[in-house]
């Protein structure tokens, strides 16, 4: 049995991991809480765009994507991994590259593929084995609309500008806590959806029907383009809270067995005291 | 009329008033009450909400401008609609 000076050092040092483990959980947990409030936040936002801009299509005719609903021959692929910047998260961020990864190799395989990265941990294991072209990491540092929206307009500048054919995210989508699902989603170019919309509102346009809806699809692809970043940061805390807690719990696990490990240690010394001062204590009888 | 401003990132004003004045692509416009149905674009400018009494949320204060009356708040570019004296603008 390990002596007892051993066992008190690890005692201690479970306890302190413990500690920060813990503190680790609730700092996730107040984050978590307000990257939910942001997306709640812009939902009023969004649904109103998405109403303004389906009440304008569906009386419209169809190619009223411009530039961004331009379906041409597949050549070039941009991917938008995104990860967090930081671990201690679970299987989240491996769950990303890997998929990325899968998509290389064989969705994409014999395609151009280029790789723009959000986050610190797909940058670090996709351009090892992949050109990556550029890196967004400090997009979390300050998670602005406006930020966001600039990155998203660059990709969709080179979209229009026909560098990349297909342009799509690969982000985690907060479902709980406890679960994050892996979604990749196409971004550019947009689906335009011809479903009927019955509320024609005779209302005046300024300036042109056509032109109004040029101008709000932009701002629809950035709000996307915003509400993966703010699902990815939920993930990431809702992830983390969760590792974070079962982290907690294994360290308590582990302190209690230590616990009975030196107290059982401690016994065995008292005994073997006891049992020497005993038979001592016959010895001098006999 | 009811007039709700909401952006990206958060409801920025709702409440009842008089009027608004909004700069679109063609110039800049004023709404009153019953105005018709309308979709209109908005550029970089001023909204400026005219009503007996403004009240905004403490914690967006400090992006208006606010005087008796009256309060402004610049936008980069927008969306405004109104229909049945109800106007919401989207602004960023």
């Amino acid at each position: 049995m390990a002596n007892l000076k051993d066992i008190r050092t690890r005692i201690q040092s479970v306890g302190s991991t413990m500690q920060i483990t813990n503190a680790m959980k609730m700092v996730s947990a107040a984050k978590l809480k307000k990257a939910q409030d942001a997306i709640e936040k812009m939902r009023p936002y969004a649904e109103k765009l998405t109403e303004l801009l389906a009440g304008l299509s569906a009386s419209l005719d169809s190619d009223m994507g411009g530039v961004y609903a331009d379906e041409r021959e597949i050549k070039n692929v941009l991917l938008i991994p995104v990860t967090s910047n930081r671990g201690l998260c679970g299987a989240l961020n491996t769950n990303i590259i890997k998929q990325t990864q899968r998509l290389i190799e064989n969705e994409y395989a014999d395609k151009n593929v280029q790789i723009l990265t959000i986050g610190k941990k797909a940058y670090d294991q996709l351009s090892k084995k992949y050109e990556v072209i550029a890196n967004k990491s400090d997009l979390f540092d300050s998670l602005t609309y406006e930020n966001i929206a600039a990155v998203a307009q660059s990709v969709m500048d080179d979209f229009a500008e026909k560098k990349y054919d297909k342009v799509v995210l690969i982000y985690n989508s907060f479902k709980n806590a406890a679960t994050q699902i892996v979604k990749t989603e196409q971004f550019l170019p947009i689906k335009t959806d011809q479903n009927e919309s019955n509320v024609v509102l005779d209302y005046i346009y300024e300036p042109s029907q056509k032109e109004i809806v040029l101008e709000l699809i932009p701002k629809s692809l950035k709000t996307q383009f915003y509400k993966t970043i703010r699902d990815a940061w939920a993930s990431e805390h809702g992830a983390r809270m969760t590792s974070m807690h079962k982290a907690t719990d294994n360290a308590k696990e582990m302190k209690d067995e230590l616990t009975l490990q030196y107290n059982k240690a401690r016994q065995a010394v008292i005994t073997g005291e006891i049992l020497e001062i005993v038979s001592g204590a016959e010895a001098l009888k006999g | 009329m009811k007039l709700d401003i909401v952006t990206p990132e958060g409801a920025l004003f709702s409440g009842e008033v008089d009027s608004i004045v909004v700069p679109g692509v063609n110039g800049t416009f004023e709404m009153l009450n019953n105005h018709a149905p309308i979709v209109a674009i908005l550029t970089e400018g001023e909204i400026r909400i005219k009503a007996p009494q403004i009240l905004i949320d403490e914690e967006v204060q400090d992006k208006f401008k606010v005087t008796t009356g009256e309060a402004v708040l610049p936008i980069h570019s927008g969306t405004v609609e109104m229909k049945n004296n109800k106007v919401i603008v989207l602004a960023e």
